[in-house]
């Protein structure tokens, strides 16, 4: 009895963690709920004010006026070519060159793994310039190739994926050799679908890293037309006076980041789980 | 017809040799199973065998053609592992015709020999679950029909029992001998189990450190055993070790002298022996058995009650420690002093290298 009157008393310190946990949420959430009410304002009442989480008056007119601006859904769409093309590359190679290092022996691999490793401490702006001017020489700025191509060297995918093929037990592989299998019915009936969980981490990383990238796609896209999101919206931001309004900008950046949200809503078990497998736990 | 010959097979890993030319022929329809402390090499042969390990010496047959540089599933082997390796997303039916659709067999026929499989091994329900739906027990299944549907020319299974508990495991093994009697299949059996080698082998072929210590039928290898090792190895619990000394022998066997005390005749031949050398005396516990007058005395340490027989572990002396095997519930107790009483006609007798000394015809007695 006494036990279970212990058991049912509140438990003040879980209580006082859930109030600070709550409040610092709120005030995280607070710039989010902030653009997401100026998107559904009129840009005249923006003009006297911007104060308020609560969108009133209500509109959808800032929305739709994304939809009659070209360019704003030529930048969307753009993003959304370049992260489906990049995800897709990353996860073809990554997956193949982490089997080749996790199952394959071959002369120089420990080489290899050590080389690809190494370009995860190479930061990323080091070699902005010498891309830059390879692609200009190449006449290739301005195209998706020059935006894609850069980013499929992802060590951290090889890295991840050669984990998980490791730790895929030997004998399921030798149960397919005996079986009759080719190398590569191996890896694409046997392999392939039981790494879905760490491809489809990788996949939410890569998209996510693409759909933000920002530094190279204003190095690489001078013209309008090739902008991505994230560099279309910064022009825009960044010429507020020949913009639609700030509702306009405001709803652009909901628009913006509705993919991410989406992505990260969907696959939030699989994107925890990643940030676990890459931590080492 | 020899079903599969080894001749000289060798294995080496780097400058290591962890095999050393094994010479073996496996009769056709034979169940043999390799037994033999970890790391003696017994999975690594099964696995050259079965081509998933280079060989790097010697030749491996099965029937006329020499299968060295033969793929792994062109050798006509089928191989069932400890943890079953069954592909987890894949159904139990995909499973078992994974195997059959790699060299384009037809549906139909897949088909039929998925559910002849799946009939004998009584998997029938089962088939559309995945191997994450499924006990131990039923995985082990599995895996065995995914080696029938094959018709392969041998079945190797590498410790397949292992990972069962001890109930299922007893089943598990009746199990396998029926399998091997309805399939008249070729089986080699990797274990470390000596009571599944017992139970299943039509030969044991015991191992250590790579080489083939002794094989033949289990009963020839428990009553005569060529060496300490093999003796030491079989048999649970295992024989009893004494220290002697060779006072005489004779044409009926050899006279000793124990280190614990009392004189022994033993019929063995003992003509490679000489008076005054150290030999080894081996007694089976279940030959063993407490006595009002024995040749043997020493304090009862440990008392283990099985329910039909009873282990007595008794002290003889500073290092020596015999067990012997009391019917049912023995009434003795642990700290009591007690006799041990035992036939000179049931011991063996290994010279001081550890091998056997053979045995004569005619029966001896304590004196």
């Amino acid at each position: 009895m006494s036990n279970e009157s212990t058991n049912r008393r509140p438990d003040t310190g879980r209580i006082v963690t859930l109030v600070v946990l709550t409040v610092a949420a709120f005030l995280w959430l607070v710039p989010m709920l902030w653009v997401l009410a100026m998107s559904l304002k009129p840009n005249e009442v923006l003009m006297h004010t911007t104060a308020g989480l609560l969108p009133v008056p209500f509109t959808l007119d800032n929305f739709i006026q994304i939809f009659d601006t070209a360019k704003v859904t030529r930048w969307f769409l753009n993003s959304v070519g370049v992260a489906v093309l990049m995800t897709s590359i990353t996860l073809v190679l990554s997956s193949l060159g982490g089997y080749a290092l996790a199952r394959i022996p071959f002369r120089g691999a420990r080489f290899m793994l050590i080389f690809i490793i190494a370009g995860l401490t190479v930061p990323e702006q080091a070699v902005f310039i010498p891309l830059d001017t390879m692609f200009a020489s190449w006449h290739m700025n301005n195209t998706i190739i020059a935006l894609v191509t850069p980013r499929l060297a992802v060590p951290f995918g090889v890295f991840l994926m050669m984990q998980f093929f490791k730790a895929v037990p030997k004998e399921l592989e030798e149960a397919a050799i005996l079986d009759n299998a080719s190398r590569l019915t191996i890896f694409f009936k046997v392999m392939l679908p039981l790494a879905r969980p760490a491809l489809t981490t990788l996949g939410i990383f890569t998209f996510l890293y693409s759909w933000n990238d920002y530094l190279w796609p204003l190095v690489s896209a001078t013209q309008e037309n090739h902008y991505t999101i994230t560099t279309g919206l910064a022009s825009l931001q960044g010429n507020f006076a020949q913009s639609e309004g700030l509702g306009f900008l405001m709803a652009t950046a909901v628009f913006a980041s509705a993919p991410v949200l989406i992505v990260y809503l969907i696959f939030q078990r699989y994107i925890v789980r990643g940030i676990a497998m890459s931590s080492g736990k | 017809m020899t079903d599969l010959t080894l001749r000289r097979v060798i294995k080496r890993y780097g400058d290591e040799q962890v095999v050393h030319g094994i010479d073996l022929d496996i009769r056709e329809r034979e169940f043999v199973v390799f037994v033999g402390p970890s790391g003696c090499g017994k999975s690594t042969l099964l696995r050259m065998i079965a081509g998933l390990e280079p060989i790097s010496g010697g030749d491996v047959h099965i029937g006329d053609t020499r299968v060295n540089d033969v793929p792994a599933g062109k050798r006509g082997v089928a191989m069932v592992f400890q943890n079953y390796a069954l592909y987890p997303h894949m159904t139990v039916r995909e499973n078992m015709s994974f195997g059959l659709r790699n060299v384009n067999t037809p549906k139909t026929e897949i088909r039929q020999r998925v559910d002849e499989a799946a009939a004998i091994l009584r998997i029938e329900p089962l088939l559309e679950r995945r191997p994450k739906d499924m006990s131990g027990g039923q995985r082990q299944r599995v895996a065995i029909g995914r080696a029938i549907v094959r018709k392969p020319k041998v079945f190797l299974f590498d410790e397949p029992l292992s990972n069962l508990d001890a109930k299922l495991r007893v089943q598990m093994r009746i199990e396998l001998a029926r399998l091997h009697r309805q399939l008249k299949a070729t089986m080699i059996y990797v274990t470390h189990d000596q009571v599944e080698a017992m139970t299943l082998a039509d030969r044991m072929v015991v191992l250590r450190d790579g080489r083939i210590e002794q094989s033949g039928p289990p009963a020839d290898l428990y009553e005569s055993p060529c060496n300490l090792f093999v003796a030491g190895f079989l048999g649970s619990p295992s024989m009893n070790f004494l220290p002697a000394t060779v006072t005489d022998h004779d044409a009926d066997g050899v006279w000793v002298d124990l280190a614990a005390g009392g004189r022994l005749h033993v019929p063995r031949d003992g003509s490679g022996l000489s008076p005054g050398e150290t030999v080894t005396v081996g007694l089976r516990p279940e030959h063993v058995r407490p006595a009002d007058e024995g040749t043997l005395a020493g304090s009862l340490e440990v008392v283990e009650h099985l329910g039909d027989q009873t282990l007595l572990h008794i002290r003889l002396g500073e290092d020596s420690v015999v067990i012997a095997r009391d019917e049912g519930r023995s009434a003795h107790t642990a700290g009591e002093n007690i006799q041990l009483a035992f036939s000179g006609s049931t011991c063996h007798l290994f010279d001081g290298d550890g091998n056997a000394c053979p045995i004569l015809s005619r029966d001896a007695a304590i004196t």
